[in-house]
């Protein structure tokens, strides 16, 4: 069964439902509609790629690599936990652990469902060569601009850190640090995924 | 990655092997075939090993498969 395209929509709807849900990160009656929202958001990308695992392979399929399909892939996933990552970012000063903890518990659901989906879209190409010659320099170029990016974001907050006067420094807890340390480093992802996901573009066009 | 110097003449080579198919050339060479399609479209130029596959997979010299484009 193949679905339709009125079934599209109502994926997309629940898509922009999940990610308002998400990235609100508020509580309602005591409950992290957060999680709701990651739960809602792994239930989609579940039924879109059992929908499109039922598609017979097309033109376009054919034209992109398996490689590129998993850096599209890394590349959303990146956004969203980046994206969730920074509208949480105030909710890191290390106030409220309770919502840091749930903060942390939905992205490392998110990465989780991340593994889980690039396994089941691995399937889709059982028997055939996933990855090449072309595919590792891609990757090790793309690992140099992630690496870079990285670079950048330590270096910032180090100068940021270093140069400020302490009273315009209140809000740097060693939590918070710790915080933009792992969001430097979500950053250098998103950076390499996304070198990633353009250079396969560009080679095709 | 695009505008490699190095020429080849794969697509030649495929329909004279009786129209071999890019998918039957990659999974011979052992590589995917979007890069058999960028080989093709010189936006790709192979390791040594790789030349030597697709040599080998046609049965000629590689010499017979790649050239250099002296232009650039």
């Amino acid at each position: 069964m193949v679905i339709g395209r009125w079934s599209w929509i109502g994926l997309l709807a629940v898509t922009g439902l999940a990610l308002w849900l998400l990235l609100g990160s508020g509580r309602v009656f005591g409950h992290d509609i957060g999680g709701l929202g990651m739960t809602l958001l792994v239930g989609v990308a579940w039924v879109s790629l059992w929908a499109v695992s039922r598609l017979p392979a097309g033109e376009f399929e054919r034209a992109v690599s398996p490689g590129e399909w998993k850096a599209w892939i890394g590349l959303g996933f990146m956004l969203a936990a980046t994206a969730y990552f920074l509208v949480s970012l105030p909710l890191m000063d290390g106030s409220s652990m309770a919502a840091a903890t749930a903060v942390a518990r939905n992205l490392v659901l998110l990465l989780v469902a991340w593994t889980v989906l690039s396994h089941v879209v691995a399937s889709r190409w059982k028997g055939q060569v996933h990855e090449d010659e072309r595919d590792r320099q891609i990757e090790t170029r793309a690992a140099g601009w992630g690496r870079g990016a990285l670079v950048i974001g330590v270096i910032g907050l180090a100068v940021l850190l270093g140069f400020s006067p302490p009273d315009r420094l209140q809000w740097a807890s060693h939590f918070m640090i710790g915080n933009l340390l792992v969001f430097a480093l979500v950053c250098g992802w998103l950076v390499e995924y996304a070198a990633t996901a353009a250079m396969y573009w560009r080679d095709r066009h | 990655m695009s505008g490699t110097p190095v020429t080849n003449a794969i697509r030649r080579l495929r329909f004279e092997h009786g129209e071999m198919t890019q998918q039957a050339l990659a999974d011979a060479c052992g590589v995917t075939r979007q890069t058999i399609i960028a080989l093709e479209a010189g936006r790709y130029a192979p390791s040594l090993e790789l030349a030597f596959r697709i040599s080998h997979a046609f049965g000629v010299g590689v010499e017979d498969v790649f050239g250099w484009e002296k232009k650039r």
